[in-house]
């Protein structure tokens, strides 16, 4: 019993820093997939281009970012690429965590949403964009108007996922020391030991934001209509 | 100059010759009805009259402007040139209206009030005024296929393509679009139209083509190619399908 009563106050402790880190957590999930979802639309429609010079930069972006791990890719950023640039300038450099996490975040949600868009335009039917061609429409006024609104509403549910994932595997950052969820639970760890009550927490918290987003998530396809057309 | 004119078109798919030599002039407001077995490549002809397919050789005019030149910008022979296809391809994220108006807004650049005013002057000349704020998911085929009439009429193209436009009709609504079309046709639009219906290129047409693999095998009026059919081709498919 005792065992118990010191499990709950830990938890009870631990609770409010375990919540501020999740606002961070979702913080750095929410912009990075704002920022990721606009790199996205770009690369898949360089992905789909005819033009070489916009097809291939995007393979590239996204093979070499679906390809490597997420942790490497953060490692890479926060520790790697500033010290190639203080060895060649001389000045150490140092980049601020959270902002260090959010543009690898969105760099990588990129190349998984550019592949989410790719697919979603690639189902609407040619018929759709050959009527609009066949009314004098361009390519980008094809995109824009006709292809793009439809590919949208596909989109979302894979959307959510993608957004579940990257709130998930977020907690990657707190290897940087960036002040998320994760990482609330290792510093209250590190001075009470209590790793089973934190963990379980931290855990916990974790899955009702997930289980939050996608009922929200489901709720948006519904109300849009998906799998309607 | 014709409206059309055609020089010995063709198109391969990989390996696959389907059209293999067409020569044709459309003049301005006739109403020609291509007619042929499926894979006859009658489809592919009108799909190569606006480049939705790339013709491999030959040359194409349309009003007297060479289309298959590489530096012609399509989008403006485009602009002349309506198209109705076998599935509709109704914008089905748009009202009736709004997929009528989209483009001559866009494209024309007309304004709202004068894209909206033509639109629903179009959708009361095929009879769907009242369907105005419908999206297309709620729109019977035939009604669907109207309203993609007038969404091709809306841009005052020269000329109207059909291509199959009653094959994925219920036979009950097939007249419906039929009647849209003679009242086009009466109207001196110049209109080429790949049909199944014998009844409608017996008495809409001033000329039918029969295509089979690939060439046109014959042509004439209607009565002489429905009446007395001179290619041994053209009188066994149409021992077939009358």
């Amino acid at each position: 019993m005792d065992v118990l009563q010191s499990y709950i106050g830990h938890i009870i402790n631990v609770m409010p820093s375990l919540l501020q880190g999740a606002v961070i957590t979702i913080e750095v999930t929410s912009l990075s997939v704002f920022f990721g979802t606009i790199i996205g639309i770009f690369m898949a429609l360089g992905k789909l281009s005819t033009k070489k010079i916009l097809r291939i930069p995007s393979l590239i972006y996204i093979d070499f970012i679906r390809g490597t791990p997420l942790l490497v890719q953060i490692l890479l950023f926060y520790y790697g690429i500033p010290g190639l640039i203080s060895s060649v300038t001389g000045e150490p450099l140092r980049i601020d965590p959270i902002l260090a996490g959010v543009v690898v975040c969105s760099i990588n949600s990129g190349a998984y949403v550019a592949e989410i868009v790719r697919a979603g335009i690639q189902s609407i039917e040619k018929g759709q964009k050959e009527a609009a061609r066949s009314l004098g429409m361009t390519h980008s006024q094809t995109m824009k108007d006709i292809i793009l609104p439809q590919a949208f509403r596909r989109v979302i549910p894979p959307m959510g996922n993608e957004f579940i994932v990257l709130l998930k595997d977020s907690s990657l950052l707190a290897v940087i020391g960036v002040p998320e969820l994760l990482k609330s639970g290792q510093l209250y760890v590190a001075t009470t030991f209590a790793s089973f009550p934190v963990y379980i927490g931290v855990a916990l918290v974790y899955l009702v934001m997930t289980l939050t987003i996608s009922r929200l998530v489901h709720y948006s396809e519904r109300r849009l209509g998906v799998g309607n057309d | 100059m014709a409206m059309i004119e055609v020089h010995d078109l063709h198109k391969y798919f990989g390996d696959l010759r389907v059209l293999k030599g067409i020569s044709t002039k459309v003049e301005s407001s006739e109403v020609v009805c291509v007619i042929g077995p499926s894979g006859s490549g009658k489809s592919t002809y009108l799909r190569c009259l606006n480049l939705l397919e790339e013709p491999t050789t030959g040359q194409i005019y349309i009003d007297g402007e060479v289309i298959t030149d590489p530096s012609v910008n399509i989008n403006k022979i485009r602009e002349e040139v309506g198209m109705v296809f076998q599935r509709f391809n109704l914008f089905p994220h748009m009202t009736a209206l709004k997929n009528i108006t989209l483009a001559p807004i866009r494209v024309r650049g007309l304004s709202e009030s004068e894209a909206n005013d033509r639109g629903m002057s179009l959708l009361r000349k095929v009879g769907l005024e009242e369907k105005a704020d419908v999206l297309p998911g709620a729109l019977s085929g035939g009604q669907q296929q109207r309203v993609a009439i007038a969404r091709a009429l809306a841009m005052q193209p020269k000329i109207m393509l059909f291509d199959e436009p009653t094959s994925a009709l219920d036979p009950e609504m097939v007249g419906e679009v039929l009647n849209v079309m003679k009242d086009l046709a009466k109207e001196g639009m110049t209109m080429v139209v790949v049909t199944h219906e014998m009844g409608f290129a017996r008495e809409v047409a001033d000329r039918v083509l029969f295509m089979d693999e690939g060439i046109i095998m014959e042509q004439g009026t209607p009565e002489e190619l429905f009446s007395n059919p001179q290619n041994e081709r053209t009188r066994s498919f149409l021992s077939k399908v009358l």
